[in-house]
């Protein structure tokens, strides 16, 4: 009987293929720095890994630029509520928020939605909210977020 | 700019374009809005509702744009229908006014029958239809609509992206100078 074996020996990768592969593999730097360089080109420097998440997750409601929208959408930018709650943020993407909040002084009460998020997303975007919107040094990695995740009420 | 909608033909042979059926609604203030409100007024409308969770939000932000470029033109206005008129009452539709800090008198949010309201969707030639499975219980298009001042159907616009919102502003500025 054949064993059932996912990562095949090389032998059985047609010679078309291997012929590709043979020519393409002194190139790999080459094609890594132009990437490298594409993005630096197209985002101005390199796109913070939280920062796609952010645009399709977060900005939909709270603005590109974390403005949120007048005293509907509470600001994420320099959000005194995220500052001090930045532990609960996991929670909140999963679960939603449906209480009034407190934000910088001003009151908000529409309520949040869950997301469809992942541990690694979540960590991401978390990054990226700390570093770019709320200007603290907080961080965050999937584990410890995965592991919040299973507290949350 | 074109004219959307199917053209009639008069009794006499005239061909006629397309326009909008008559409305009333109340707003936020309760005040009715019919006819006589958009009477030689440009407007924009759009179908939203107050606890929509998904393309509201961003909508709203761009509907903003247009707000405060026209603040001060009285020949333009606003008209946000409600499809959740169970839930959006006059008293939530001002709560929402408040929280968008926004003028009665340019964007009004109007809550009526929600038979006649989807109705009046499907003459807007946009989709709004109530589903259980989708975010919030209401599926609707996030189009912006403009109207001129005959009540004829003029543009569609995406109203969660920005360059298209752009365009919208543009092409009001069109329909003011067409006045």
């Amino acid at each position: 009987m054949k064993p059932i074996c996912f990562y095949k020996k090389s032998n059985t990768t047609p010679v078309k293929v291997k012929r590709i592969l043979q020519i393409i593999s002194p190139f790999t730097l080459v094609i890594i720095i132009i990437i490298f360089i594409w993005n630096i080109i197209t985002h101005g420097s390199i796109q913070h890994p939280g920062k796609s998440s952010y645009q399709t997750k977060c900005a939909q409601c709270h603005g590109d630029n974390g403005e949120g929208i007048r005293v509907l959408i509470p600001p994420l930018l320099h959000s005194d509520f995220a500052k001090n709650n930045f532990d609960s943020i996991p929670c909140w993407l999963k679960n939603g928020i449906s209480h009034k909040i407190m934000v910088n002084g001003v009151e908000y009460e529409q309520p949040m939605y869950g997301l469809d998020m992942d541990e690694v997303q979540i960590a991401n975007v978390m990054n990226y909210l700390s570093k770019e919107l709320l200007d603290t040094n907080c961080e965050i990695n999937s584990i410890e977020v995965k592991a919040k995740l299973i507290n949350c009420n | 700019m074109p004219v959307y909608g199917n053209k009639t033909v008069s009794p006499n042979g005239d061909s006629l374009d397309y326009t909008l059926p008559v409305f009333s609604y109340l707003d936020q203030d309760s005040n009715t809005v019919d006819v006589a409100a958009i009477q030689n007024k440009i407007f924009v409308a759009e179908f939203f509702f107050t606890s929509c969770p998904s393309i509201c939000p961003k909508m709203q932000q761009q509907m903003l744009r247009f707000y405060e470029k026209y603040k001060d033109n009285s020949d333009v206005i606003i008209l946000a229908f409600t499809i959740d008129p169970q839930r959006d009452s006059v008293g939530k539709l001002n709560t929402y006014a408040h929280k968008l800090k926004i003028e009665t008198s340019k964007w009004h949010l109007l809550t009526g029958n929600k038979d006649s309201i989807y109705a009046l969707a499907e003459s807007f030639l946009v989709s709004a239809a109530e589903d259980a499975d989708a975010p919030g219980g209401h599926i609707h298009s996030g189009n912006f609509v403009l109207v001129d001042a005959k009540q004829r159907l003029r543009g569609y616009y995406d109203g969660t992206n920005e360059e298209s919102v752009t365009k919208l502003l543009d092409e009001t500025d069109l329909l003011l100078q067409e006045k």
